[in-house]
């Protein structure tokens, strides 16, 4: 190991590109934050469609409801999002005593990692699996399964906590916790105006009409109208879509920044192989933080689905022992 | 007028850029020194550890003075050690006779099934982990900081700046085996 840790890339190659891994990580943050934005404004876009094809006077009432509502719930999800996550997946405080071999694992790959130590959770359930939540890395929160730690061996563990720090040094954690906010505010306002359709106005724009003096705005309010029910349709949808592809990016990025924190491919490829051999209990979460955790809790979802949130298991073991 | 203008913005431009190559320097180099308490913190948890650890191990092999002494001393030159090179030094020495005696507790079977060894065998390696850690970090900061001064534009600061290249930590070959526990 003497001086292979002092050469160890960080420039690994994937599916036949250089990828060098600092600047994967930096340009992961950049686009986090364009993608949020993006999400936002397509939020936006679409209250103000509605604001055109609804009712012009109230334009600008509706974008500052939709932005409102949008704004709250990322505020939420970015002050409280970790506390939700734990409490929903039923994670209590791991202890000193309890856990001394957790906290001890943990505080080397902290310290190997460069974040500060975040805290501790534990998971009773025989499933092997474990997650990351929170804003920033000083405010990071790591859970495990009991099943993780009974599973798996030191340098296995090794491997999952950093991969698990990964997220949270990528912001990956906020990231899509803010995305999943935004969709939500995107399904709010939908069903709004669905509603706001049927009762309010009868008929298909056509009804606007009598309020304009001039036809030039009757048309802008059809097109406003077409394009708002299109996006009204489909921007959730891409919306989601987009969410899980970029979780499964995420995973593998954090596979990758794991294996350089630990210097150490066999540790999480093997932690993997156990993960996918396990037989036992399934880990029982909600949908909503499903997305959080190392491999999915739900082991018979079809990995190669749009909707995963994360890559094969398979897949990622390959790129591990290929990478490195 | 215009030309004015020009060497104004120019000048404000390159005086931007020799702020922020400075300020880089000085960030990195304090990475460096951080980087290296963190390994001091480590040495020293694990000065502390040792004499426990060895009044342990002395109440089942008695005839083993030789590691008792070699771990004392070591452990006292650790003490001692001034600056990086030489605590660098003597932590390899220390570590090579800590691997000594918990080769030695192999041959006590009663030693290793008693809970208080175990528990410092725990603790002992991973502290052993935190260090090959935190040298780890300390290598990463340090390749940083080298490359930083090393190339354009840090290059031309660090002349002025007095900042010189500095040296990896040589890292043991038995760091990533120590003592193993399984915790079944």
């Amino acid at each position: 190991m003497s001086s292979a840790a002092q050469k160890f890339p960080t420039t690994i190659s994937l599916s036949g590109q250089r990828i060098n891994l600092l600047a994967w990580q930096a340009r992961n943050r950049r686009n986090s934050v364009l993608l949020g934005l993006g999400v936002f404004a397509l939020l936006a876009l679409i209250a103000y469609l509605a604001a055109i094809a609804l009712s012009p006077e109230n334009a600008f009432l509706f974008v500052a409801i939709a932005l409102l509502v949008g704004g709250v719930q990322n505020g939420v999800a970015y002050w409280f999002g970790d506390q939700i996550a734990l409490n929903v997946s039923g994670a209590r405080p791991a202890n000193i005593e309890e856990h001394r071999y957790l906290v001890n694992v943990t505080e080397a790959v902290a310290i190997g990692a460069g974040v500060p130590m975040p805290k501790l959770y534990v998971i009773d359930s025989p499933a092997p699996n474990a997650f990351a939540t929170g804003r920033n890395p000083e405010h990071g929160s790591i859970a495990v399964t009991t099943g993780l730690l009974k599973l798996l061996d030191r340098q296995e563990l090794e491997g999952v906590i950093a991969h698990e720090m990964s997220h949270i040094k990528n912001y990956d954690m906020l990231m899509m916790s803010m995305i999943a906010a935004t969709i939500g505010a995107l399904v709010i306002l939908r069903d709004v105006i669905w509603r706001s359709r049927r009762y309010g106005n009868p008929g298909f724009g056509g009804s606007n009409r009598r309020r304009d003096s001039n036809d030039q705005n009757g048309n802008a309010q059809m097109i406003a109208m077409l394009i708002l029910f299109i996006l009204l349709i489909l921007a959730p949808i891409f919306a989601t879509l987009l969410r899980y592809a970029i979780s499964r990016k995420r995973e593998f990025l954090a596979d990758a920044t794991a294996v350089y924190i630990t210097r150490n491919p066999e540790g999480m490829a093997s932690a993997l192989e156990r993960l996918r051999d396990y037989r036992g209990e399934e880990l029982k979460v909600s949908e909503g933080v499903q997305h959080l955790f190392f491999t999915n809790p739900v082991r018979n979802l079809n990995a190669e689905s749009l909707m995963a949130t994360h890559p094969p298991l398979e897949e990622r073991i390959r790129r591990i022992r290929q990478l490195f | 007028m215009g030309v004015t203008l020009i060497i104004v913005v120019i000048l404000i431009a390159i005086a931007l850029f020799a702020v922020t190559t400075f300020n880089r320097i000085i960030g990195l180099e304090n990475r460096v020194a951080n980087a290296w308490s963190q390994i001091d913190v480590q040495l020293k948890k694990r000065n502390d550890l040792i004499p426990n650890l060895v009044e342990t191990v002395k109440g089942y092999a008695t005839h083993e003075k030789g590691v008792f002494e070699e771990v004392a001393r070591s452990r006292q030159a650790m003490m001692n050690a001034q600056g990086i090179a030489e605590s660098a030094q003597a932590a390899n020495m220390l570590e090579g006779a800590l691997g000594r005696l918990f080769a030695i507790a192999e041959n006590y079977p009663q030693l290793r099934a008693s809970e208080n060894f175990q528990v410092l065998q725990e603790e002992l390696s991973s502290v052993e982990n935190k260090i090959a850690y935190a040298r780890q970090f300390y290598n990463d900061a340090v390749l940083q900081y080298n490359n930083a001064i090393e190339t354009i534009p840090g290059v031309l600061f660090a002349g002025p700046m007095n900042k010189k290249s500095q040296v990896h930590l040589e890292i043991p070959e038995t760091e990533r085996t120590a003592p193993k526990v399984s915790f079944s």
